[in-house]
Order: C-alpha cells, then structure tokens, then sequence
C-alpha cells in the first residue's frame, strides 16, 4: 500500500522497560532533546503525572505526546511516544498501547540485564509486530556491562542489538542517537486515508470540562469535529468536539487526525466505561466493516470488600469510588452489607497493585479510612442443579453439599531469577500448588522458571514471599490462562461462637489448617482482651479445625486518685469510652479497625 | 445531723516540693530552697485564712498534707500551717490529720516535732522493701532508710501509720513482692496503700517506657491478687481499689472523696469540692503566690464545675464503685429517682462472670472485678454527655 508523505514523517513508539529501569527518564530526555520541553520548564518526568505515580516510579495509567524532531537528514519528522503501564496487572493496557504503535523501544538496565517484565513486555511487542529498538541504559554507573547486556539482549529476545544506543537517561549521554534510531530504524505508519475510519482507542480519561478525553491511533481514514462516531464494541454514537494532539502541557486542537497519526477526540462522552481500550472508533454515516483486532472488555481478577473504618463515611466512600471509575473503566464496585463490617462496597480489580492503588487513592485523595477484607478471586461454582455461578465474595460461598465441583483461576507464570535463588523460588512454587512447567537459561547468571500458579496463591502474599526469598532479585509477571477444577473449602472464623462474615475465606483444603492456625493466631495476637475470655475458632462447615483463646482482661484500673482529682478520673473514662465508639463489634467482640486489618494484613513468606 | 449540726470539712494541703522528682511522678513537685518555701507557707497560710471567711457552718474533721514531700518543709512552717488551721477553721478534737513523709536518713526531732503540731496520721512512700526496685523508681531512699524512719515515728509515738507500696515496679517479680508483703505484716502498720504502676505522660518512665522491664498485666494482675491474699491473711481490710487498712484505720480523707464529702484543697493543683462545685488550682507555684496576693479567687478556684444532674448519678456510681462495700441501691434509688438496671443495663453478664456481686441492696466489684473496673465503668458512664468537658 502507499503511503502519503505526511505518513512518511511520522513516527509512532513506546518505550518498554523493567520498573526502575529508566523508562520515565529516557522519556524525559527525549521530550528535553527534541526541545518539547525547555529544560528550565521540567517537572521530573513529565509523563509520569499522577502524585502516586511519582512516589512510586510507576507509570499507572498510559499517557502520549507529541515530539518534533529534525533528523540529520535535515527532514522533520512528528514522534508520537505512548507510554506503557508497566505492571503486570495492566497487562491488556500494554499491548494495546503496542498495537498503536510501529516500534518499541526496548530499555534494559545495563546494571540489572533483562527482568521477567522486560520479556513480557517484549515478547508482546514482539506478537503485535512492532520493530524492536533496543536501549541500553544507565551506562553512566560504575557496575553497568554494556556488551554484557547487549549479548543478552541478542541470546535471549533474539534481536539485533550489536549497534544498539548505549545511553544514560539520567545524566543525558547519547540521547540523539536514540531519536535517530526512532527515525530510520521504525518504520512508518500505514493505513488509507481514504478508507472508512478505524481508531484504536489506547487510552481515555474523565475531565470535568471536557467529558471523557479519548486517545487515539488513527489507523484507516480521518476524524474531524462534528463527526458522528461511533463505538463498534457497543454501537453508540457521539459527535465530536473536538480533535487534536497532545504536546507536553496538554491538548492542542487540530483541524482533523488522519491515518498514522496519534491524538484525542473528545465528544461530551459521560463515561470512560463509554470507551474501553482497545475498541474501535469508526463514522456513523460511513463505517468500518470489521473492528481492530484484539478488543476485550477488561474484567476484574481479584476482588475484595471495601469499608469505611469510620462508618458514618459510607456515602463518602461510594462518591471517591464514583470519582475514581470515571477516570478508571477496570474499577468496578457494587454496595455490600456485612454484619461486622457494616455498609460498604465490593470492588473488583485488574490486580493486587491496581487494587493498592485504588486503596491509597481513596485513603490520600478523599481523606478516608478503610478497613478492607481479603482479597478473593473468582471461583466458579457448579451445583448439584447444575447451575454454575462465579463467586467473588466468600460470603456467597454455597453450602458444600450442594457443590458438584468448583474451579479457580490458573495463571502462566513467569519467574526470572538469578540462579542462586531458584531453588528457594522453586520451593515457593511448590508450596504455592504450582506446577513446574519448564526452566530456562537465560545466560549463566539468570534463569527463567515458568510455573502454573493458581492466582488465589499469588493473591496471597507471593510477590512478597518472591522478593524475600531472591533478596529482592527475582521479578514476576503472568497471564490468566483459565480455570480448574479444584479441591476448594470456605474456611469460616468464630469469635464467641459466632460467625464474622468479614473474616471468612475461599482456600484450597490443603492449605486450609495453616491458614486457620496462622489467622487465629494474628486474631488473639491482635484482639485486645476484652471483659470475657474470647474464644477463637476456625472451623470449615461445622468442623472446628483451629482454636485459640483471647484471655480475659484482668487490669484495667486507676489505681490512684489523687488528692481528689475527680475530674482527671472522668476524663480517662471518658477517653476510653470515645476509643470504645471507634471500634468494630465482630459479634459480642470490640475490635479497633487497626487491629482488623492487622489481622487481615499478610505475612512476610512464612 | 440535726440542722444546727455543723457539717463535716475535710482539707488537702499540697506542698509542690520534692528533693528530687521520681521517675514516674506526674504530681505537681519540684526542688526548692528555704526561701522559697518560706514564702510558700506565707501564702498557703494567707489562702487557708481567706477562705475561711467564706466558710461557715462546717467543722474540720480531716486535714491531709499532701505533696510533693511535705516534710521538705521545716516542722515549724508544718506546725505554722496546722496552726493557721485551727485559728480559722473549726477543727474537731478527734480530727485525722496526715502528713505524707519519705523515709529520711536524719529524723532527730521530726516525729516528736509533727506529733507537737497535731499531726496524729503519717503516710509513708516507701514502694518496695528491695533497694534494686526502689532505684529504678529514682526514689532516694533505701529500705534500711525507712525502717529507721518507720520506728522513729513509732518511737516518737505515732499511732496511725500507712506505708505505700507499688506493684508493678520494674524488676519486680511475685518472690520480691512476697518478701515486700511479709515485712510489712511483720511491721504491722495500720494502714497499707499499695498501687500499681501507671507510666504517665511527661514522667521519666513514660520516655523509656519501651526500655524499661515492666512486668506485664497478667504479671501485675497476679500481684495485685497475691497482695489482696497476703494482706487479707494478716488482718488488713481490702476497703478500696488500693487501699487496706486494719480495722478501724481507714483513711477518713480518702473516704471523702469516695463518698462525695466536701473538701476544699489549698496549693497549686490542689482540687475542691465543696457545695456541690468542683474546682481546683492551677499547677503553677508563681501564679498562685500571685494569686494569694490578690485574692484572685478566678485563679484559685479555677474551672467551677457543678455536679449535677446526670453527672451527679455517674459520678456518685465511679466514685462509690471503687469502694468494696458499693454502692446501696436504695440511696441510689431515692438519690437519683431511678433503679440501679434502669440506669445502667443488665447486670448478670457481670455477676456471672465473677466480676459484680449484688447482695443485701449493695452492688459491688469482686476483688477480680475491681482490677477491670474501668472497662466496667466506662461502658456504663458517660462523662462526655452533659458538661464534664
């Protein structure tokens, strides 16, 4: 197909890379370089825009700009950059930012060689058929190994790397060398102007102004204002506002966006749940006759309860969680009752990072404090009736005699490691019900161990048994490959003798007697002594199959009073009658917030 | 009582001196020299003389001096005190008057000297018998200082002696507090207090609280049982939360405040309770001595508080319940126009878990019950309802 001049002059890339690896540096160097941004005028790491973003080095959501550049050839060129998410929760976000793309640039820490995200994140771009640009970056520090990691590079993605650009993003060496690999190294856009119109949307945010903002990879044909689009996953249609492009500071209008190039739409649209990522936008009058490949309604993985600690804050809670969807499509949540917890909200998540995220969000952003449950996956359930239904909520479990099987979510793990530490992540695997697919050299230093993991293993505390078992070094990333049928039971807590909903849990048998040990353990550790003894119990049905006891408080009395000072007496009952109104009756027990989520908090690998 | 019977007044009198503060004391105390204290009795003097213009129709049955360590002051400026008491205040002949003393090295003519100024009560800070303990409490004294100092006032011919004993000390274990236990039933003083450690804020221990090697609350709960059944044994009544006595030695000042007697307290962070207000002193040496100069009585009697209401109902219940006779429900009933259950809820929980009796119209706290007497109480009471801010 040819393709028009304006195509020629565009560049549309990524940049994939490791957490820490330096993808939000480089990019920065190249917004600096390029002159997008004056260097006086730069916020560290522009791209990476949200508060917890930056503390955490993180990119949470995919942002775009816009870069011109003059090659040396003397042509001008439109770079357009999309940045990645770059956790394995954001997974489908990242490929279809790749899909927007003709090129990626690979970064590798020449310090740290290639990590289980740098694959994935390759091979992905590998499947969507971008060209590979490999970077080695953070060349400036004493211990990097630049031809090390370029051989790496070579032996273990199988790309080119011999002439790749050896870089360091922070202190700016060899930056241009990069842009100019960007222009002759990735290839142009195709696509027909002419033909009906095909975007991939990559990206969309609310706006309080304007509506839900939609970033776009024009692929076929042109959209301008006043169009009437239309959305080919779910048929509805807007008219457009308007179209333009994105530059460092935010939305610059054009006249229309054409095939090849990158940019927003926005058309009063209420709802970023109105534009999933990865759907086609196409003309009303005039559309496309088969969407962009590769669309998927996101759905949540890991589900868990969220309340508010203080529970006069529930309509509170459920205006940040509506503020927060509106920007974020993979959040979803319905309002659930619990008997300790009172009035609060299930939410489900894209993973355990995601759901950390929204959790800290709400707690820095709307000031609020939460108690939330375990979290759980979903289980699918087949009853005796035949009937199958998903559980995301423990609470819902049937009553085992009327469950003809059960099922739970199996994911493709992969685990990169230096090889001294694969037979204690082995060991993990194991313990976790994993099955050892295969092992792989990636050079003599570092390994990569794919196991099958069931995901409510990996839900519970693997990432950090992983970390503390390879001393920081491993890295993990997986997929959901399907469900299994499995030996599952609900295991149930009791406090006095009675239930309390909000520390129930869904867990394959073997693994139930630890946990209910471990558990009643943290809950006489964490249950203050109260007026009666409290006994704890963990049961699976009726069955009692772990019990401790909360001794009964034995001193809590002021013992002196004095010369009289009634006052200072009352004040202190007083005190501890307000510290009283904060806590959580869990049945005819009193348990302060912090002490629930201690509770609920999991362990270091144990 | 019959209408021209005068009513019973009891007085606190704090001396704000210490030789050296203690690492737990959050009393108000401080070092002082001979100046000082002399201008301090001028004032406390002038203050009890005020005062007592504005009061009629009470007679002085308790006088309690206070600290601090009272017996920083010479005997003559406590003898000077206890004088201007008894020209301003009517003072019963059978009057308990109590002056709280640290064991000494030096008692030539203390004891001979408080018995001659009317002083007929002496309450002893001793803490513990082991001299380990007594360190790590920075107390000054060691045990051989207070037994010298124990029968000098006995020797002198003081009939009334309470010794103060703490549980809870760090170090201290259920063997040391056994051998505390059998010295003092040795001693047989008339009158025991023993308390349990509290670390409070802005006390040495409240700042290394996390170095300190403090037994726990099961540690501290099986002391303060294995002294309930030692002193038990010896003859001493249990009478309230800390206090044993033998028969007929209760503290009538303690009482007081237990039974909602009125008292009036003179000295920086001295409290009051008298026609039904409560108020008290701020805790600050200078300004009082100012205050006193101008009879300033904003400043004397700051924070007025009536007890009344619901208030009154709460604070008669925390009061009375740290006693181990009760409270009686009929005086409850006839005070406070309402029942004992309907006010506070059921109670059977409690008794059956061994921490509440009721018998013979009485409520009262266990032995067990009372050790927990705060959860109790503040599930019942509500001081934050009405007033007492």
């Amino acid at each position: 197909m040819a393709i028009s001049e304006r195509q020629k002059h565009i560049r549309n890339f990524s940049i994939i890379a490791h957490i820490d690896h330096g993808k939000s540096t480089l990019a920065d160097r190249l917004l600096e370089a390029t002159q997008t941004v004056a260097k006086r005028d730069m916020e560290e790491q522009v791209l990476d825009n949200m508060e917890l973003e930056k503390e955490r080095g993180i990119t949470i959501k995919a942002r775009a700009v816009r870069l011109s550049y003059t090659a040396e050839s003397g042509e001008e060129y439109v770079l357009n950059l999309i940045d990645t998410p770059g956790h394995v929760d954001f997974n489908y976000e990242v490929s279809r930012s790749l899909n927007a793309c003709e090129g990626a640039l690979l970064v590798v820490d020449a310090t740290q060689g290639i990590e289980a995200q740098t694959l994935a994140n390759a091979y992905l771009a590998v499947d969507a058929g971008l060209e590979i640009l490999p970077v080695v970056n953070k060349i400036d520090l004493p211990s990097a190994d630049i031809e090390g990691t370029r051989r790496e590079i070579e032996d273990v993605i199988g790309i080119p790397a011999e002439d790749c650009p050896a870089v360091s993003a922070k202190v700016g060496l060899n930056i241009p060398d990069v842009l100019e690999h960007i222009v002759t190294d990735i290839p142009a856009p195709e696509g027909d102007e002419n033909a009906p119109l095909k975007a991939l949307i990559f990206d969309s945010y609310y706006d309080s102004y304007l509506g839900v903002v939609v970033y776009v990879r024009v692929v076929d044909g042109a959209v301008k204002s006043g169009d009437t689009i239309q959305l080919m996953s779910t048929g509805r249609t807007f008219e457009v506002v308007d179209v333009g492009v994105m530059d460092a500071f935010g939305l610059s209008k054009r006249a229309e966006l054409r095939a090849g190039e990158v940019g927003y739409i926005t058309a009063s649209i209420k709802s970023v749940g109105d534009t999933r990522v990865g759907d086609t936008i196409t003309l009303a009058n005039d559309p496309a006759t088969e969407a962009l490949p590769g669309f998927k309604a996101v759905q949540p993985m890991v589900y868990a309860g969220i309340y508010p600690a203080d529970g006069s804050r529930y309509g509170d809670l459920r205006d940040a969680l509506e503020k927060l969807r509106l920007n974020d499509a993979a959040l979803s949540f319905e309002p659930e009752t619990s008997v300790a917890l009172g009035f609060g909200y299930r939410c489900g998540f894209l993973g355990l990072l995601h759901m950390e995220i929204i959790e800290e969000r709400l707690e820095r952003e709307f000031n609020l404090d939460l108690i939330t449950t375990a979290p759980s996956v979903i289980y699918e359930i087949v009853k005796r009736d035949g009937e199958m239904v998903r559980i995301d909520n423990p609470t819902n479990y049937p009553d085992p005699a009327e469950i003809e099987s059960a099922k739970e979510p199996i994911v493709k793990a992969s685990i990169i490691t230096p090889t001294d530490y694969v037979g204690g992540l082995m060991d993990l695997c194991q313990d976790r019900r994993g099955d050892f697919v295969d092992m792989k050299y990636l050079d003599q230093q570092r390994v990569e161990l794919h196991y099958r993991l069931p995901l409510n293993e990996i839900i519970y505390d693997f990432f950090d048994a992983l970390k503390s078992r390879s001393r920081g070094y491993a890295s993990l990333d997986y997929e959901l490959e399907g469900y299994c049928e499995s030996n599952l039971v609900k295991l149930d807590f009791l406090l006095n003798g009675e239930q309390v909903d909000a520390l129930s849990f869904i867990v394959h048998e073997e693994k139930a007697y630890g946990r209910a040990r471990k558990i009643a353990e943290k809950l006489k550790d964490n249950i203050p002594r109260q007026l009666f003894e409290v006994p704890i119990q963990a049961a699976i049905g009726s069955k009692i199959i772990a019990r401790e006891t909360v001794k009964a408080m034995r001193k809590d009395v002021l013992a002196k009073c004095y010369g009289g000072d009634i006052t200072r007496k009352k004040k202190l009952l007083e005190k501890q009658k307000e510290g009283k109104k904060k806590m959580r009756q869990l049945g005819s027990v009193q348990v302060s917030p912090e002490a629930f989520m201690a509770v609920l908090k999991l362990d270091d690998d144990d | 009582m019959t209408d021209t019977a005068k009513k019973a007044l009891g007085l606190y009198i704090h001396v704000p001196f210490c030789l050296r503060k203690c690492h737990y004391c959050d009393f108000y105390s401080a070092p002082s020299n001979a100046a000082h204290r002399a201008a301090y009795v001028a004032a406390l003097c002038a203050h009890l003389r005020q005062k007592s213009h504005t009061v009629s129709g009470y007679t002085v049955d308790t006088v309690y001096l206070g600290g601090g360590t009272p017996t920083v002051l010479q005997t003559a400026e406590i003898a000077a005190i206890l004088d201007t008491v008894r020209q301003c205040y009517p003072l019963a002949a059978e009057a308990e008057i109590t002056v709280e003393c640290n064991p000494v090295t030096n008692t030539e003519g203390l004891f001979e000297g408080l018995l001659a100024a009317g002083v007929n009560r002496l309450s002893i800070g001793l803490q513990s018998t082991h001299n380990n303990e007594l360190q790590a409490l920075g107390r000054l004294h060691t045990y051989e200082d207070f037994l010298a100092t124990y029968r000098a006032a006995r020797g002198a011919g003081f009939p009334n002696i309470s010794v103060d004993l703490m549980l809870g000390i760090p170090e201290q274990t259920a063997t040391s507090l056994a051998e505390t236990l059998d010295r003092m039933t040795a001693l047989a003083p008339e009158h025991i207090s023993a308390y349990g450690l509290r670390v409070e804020e802005g006390t040495r221990f409240f700042d290394t609280v996390s170095v300190l090697s403090l037994p726990d609350e099961d540690a501290v709960a099986d002391m303060q049982e294995q002294t309930a059944v030692a002193l038990a044994a010896a003859g001493y009544e249990h009478y309230e939360v800390s206090n044993y006595a033998r028969p007929g030695y209760r503290s009538r000042h303690n009482l007081r405040y237990w039974l909602s007697s009125p008292y009036l307290g003179f000295g920086p962070g001295a409290h009051s309770y008298f026609e039904g207000v409560r108020f008290e002193t701020p805790r600050d040496t200078t300004a009082y001595l100012a205050a006193v100069a101008a009879a300033d009585t904003d400043f004397l009697e700051s924070e007025p508080h009536p007890i009344v209401g619901k208030e009154a109902q709460d604070e008669y219940v925390m009061l009375r319940m740290r006693l181990f006779e009760g409270l009686d429900e009929g005086d409850f009933r006839t005070r406070f126009g309402t029942s004992f259950e309907k006010a506070y809820g059921d109670t059977t929980r409690l008794e059956a878990a061994g921490l509440l009796t009721r018998r013979d119209g009485r409520i009262a706290f266990t032995e067990r019950g009372m050790y927990v007497s705060n959860a109790i109480l503040s599930e019942w009471l509500d001081f934050g309802a009405d007033g007492a801010e």
